[in-house]
């Protein structure tokens, strides 16, 4: 029964994907994943993690029918690696829960090949079956009967006739290889693996700190003291750069494109050296018994402050970063810069978090990376085709056409529905037109494996027209 | 370890997945010579490849006395990701050509397979 249902999901697999784009069926394919998984692994679905990621893979699945995007699909794989993860082990940092996914889906069928040649059951002769033997049976008359059809054929021209009838062009073996492709990973996955010494590092691992059994106070005075110095001289230096920052803004002209991508990219290159330095100072001062020394406050305070002023200076970039799409519009490299700040932001905020409440490196690493992954399944909802070109066009007050005609076709019905109403060149208009034709005819010559949302509103519409 | 016998069964093992996936196109008369022939580069790519990274690293791991199971956990489960990486990358390069698919599947089931048989060798 175990094995119909992977050969089952296997045939689908081939179905789905063979010769075929990205589209629904990467949404049908991760609800058989969930299926099989579920088939396998039911004990694991009753857990409550095991359920939420779920969810999480269901709304990636539904994301890549709507959205259509590589980001959606990114997504959409790391869901399925987590959720894999997480069946195979529940009680570990995400990143484990993508190592063991990833494992798993690659290697499973070889880890278990060697997991189960060391069980002992495995050995017990009547329980082997002799390959070799089996091999010479099937090998040897098929090797003989090929070379003697090859020497008939050319005795006997009736012979020769009656073999070259045989054809066996209607079985598709590159279908027929994808569809062992398909069967190898959902036999991996079937059966969720680890990888052990990672996974075992992780449980034992706790987000807390541990005080030392002897502690050298005057060792900690001598740090602490140099913490506080070191801090207390970088808070006085960004507190310069930030006022200095404030004037430069309010006394300088800077609706210049060019000098606007100066300040931008290089207040980025400020912050990301000054938040990394700024993370590794603290992560030194305070990853031992600094944690615990009474006489600590002192140090505290100015990693507040020290914390605090980082994000002031975040907050200035995303001013900066803000100006300059609000004057020439929205791009992706220019999302890309407030979504590096708003992750500069999650990493200050947990720093401090790990400071306040005496948490150590791994406690940073674990709540991260969970929010990495939580901010690509939400980014990847948004239609940024759309998006970047909506603000353009309707709030920006100087866009690049050429920028917006090139981006993918998602944008091409709001492109042609507001060509009329925007002052561009006949060249450009045709090139929005072109778009669109091009558009309409690649959804329309979509299989229905390739399906998206936009053949249902293109159906639609065509319907109410 | 039992290098020689590991070695003619993972040439063996790369000709059958290289040839399963990318000889079927070829006319009969070609297909033969070809495979015959294709046995001397495979063994030679093969050779090199599973003494550099998978021998290499149960010889320098046997100092430290560890067993071949714990070798096995150990280290082949970032060798799997690593390799499964290099052959999706080559794979996607070069635009899913056949022999592309067929060199890197190839590349990666052997060598899996190989760490198998080295790992399951009582012999030290």
């Amino acid at each position: 029964m175990k094995h119909i249902i992977t050969i089952i999901a296997s045939l689908a697999f081939s179905t789905l994907f063979y010769e075929k784009h990205i589209g629904l069926n990467l949404s049908i394919f991760s609800i058989i994943t969930i299926g099989v998984l579920a088939f396998y692994n039911l004990s694991a679905f009753k857990n409550k993690q095991t359920i939420l990621h779920t969810f999480i893979y269901l709304v990636t699945a539904v994301i890549v029918f709507m959205q259509h995007s590589y980001l959606s699909i990114i997504a959409n794989c790391a869901a399925f690696f987590t959720l894999i993860g997480v069946v195979s082990q529940r009680d570990t940092s995400v990143y484990i829960y993508w190592l063991n996914g990833l494992y798993t889906s690659i290697a499973g069928f070889f880890h278990r090949n060697f997991e189960a040649s060391q069980t002992k059951e495995q050995v017990k002769p009547k329980k082997e079956i002799d390959w070799i033997h089996l091999t010479k049976l099937v090998g040897i008359p098929l090797v003989f009967i090929i070379v003697f059809v090859m020497l008939y054929k050319n005795g006997n021209p009736m012979f020769n006739n009656l073999v070259s009838q045989i054809n066996f062009n209607f079985i598709n073996i590159q279908w027929v290889l994808f569809s062992v492709l398909g069967y190898y990973l959902f036999s991996n996955i079937s059966k969720p693996i680890q990888v052990e010494q990672a996974t075992l590092a992780d449980l034992k691992t706790t987000n807390h700190l541990n005080k030392s059994e002897h502690i050298s106070e005057e060792k900690l005075k001598k740090e602490k003291q140099l913490g506080t110095l070191l801090l207390g001289l970088l808070n006085l230096l960004i507190v310069i750069y930030i006022i200095t920052d404030i004037l430069y803004l309010k006394t300088h002209d800077i609706t210049k494109a060019s000098t606007l991508s100066y300040q931008v990219h290089n207040g980025i290159n400020t912050l990301i050296a000054s938040i990394i330095i700024a993370i590794i100072i603290i992560l030194y001062f305070f990853r031992g018994d600094l944690n615990f020394y009474v006489n600590n406050k002192n140090l505290k305070a100015v990693t507040y402050l020290w914390i605090i002023l980082n994000i002031v200076l975040i907050a200035l970039i995303a001013i900066k970063n803000q100006n300059y799409i609000s004057s020439f519009g929205l791009t992706y490299k220019r999302i890309g810069v407030h979504v590096y700040i708003f992750l500069t932001l999650i990493g200050l905020v947990t720093t401090f978090i790990k400071v306040l409440n005496i948490k150590n490196l791994i406690f940073l690493f674990r709540k991260n990376a969970q929010i990495a992954f939580a901010l690509l399944v939400i980014l990847s909802a948004i239609n940024w085709d759309y998006t970047i070109t909506n603000y353009n066009l309707t709030k920006a007050k100087a866009y690049d056409i050429d920028y917006l005609i090139k981006l993918t076709n998602r944008n091409a019905v709001l492109l042609h529905n507001k060509k009329d109403d925007i002052i561009i060149s006949n060249a450009n208009r045709l090139r929005i037109e072109n778009k669109y034709r091009n558009y309409l005819s690649t959804v329309r010559q979509r299989d229905w494996q390739e399906w998206s949302y936009d053949n249902i509103a293109l159906d639609h519409n065509t319907r109410t027209k | 370890m039992n290098i020689r016998n590991n070695l003619a069964k993972s040439c063996v093992l790369a000709a059958l997945v290289f040839w399963i996936i990318t000889g079927l196109g070829f006319e009969e008369s070609n297909m033969v010579l070809l495979v015959l022939v294709s046995f001397i580069p495979i063994f030679f790519i093969a050779s090199l490849v599973i003494l550099s990274t998978i021998c290499s690293v149960f010889w320098i791991t046997e100092k430290n006395g560890l067993s071949k199971t714990q070798v096995y956990k150990r280290y082949f489960p970032y060798y799997a990701i690593f390799t499964f990486g290099i052959a999706a990358f080559g794979i996607i390069s070069t635009n899913f050509s056949i022999f592309s698919i067929a060199f890197f599947s190839s590349a990666f089931i052997t060598t899996s397979q190989s760490w198998i048989w080295f790992a399951k060798n009582k012999q030290v």
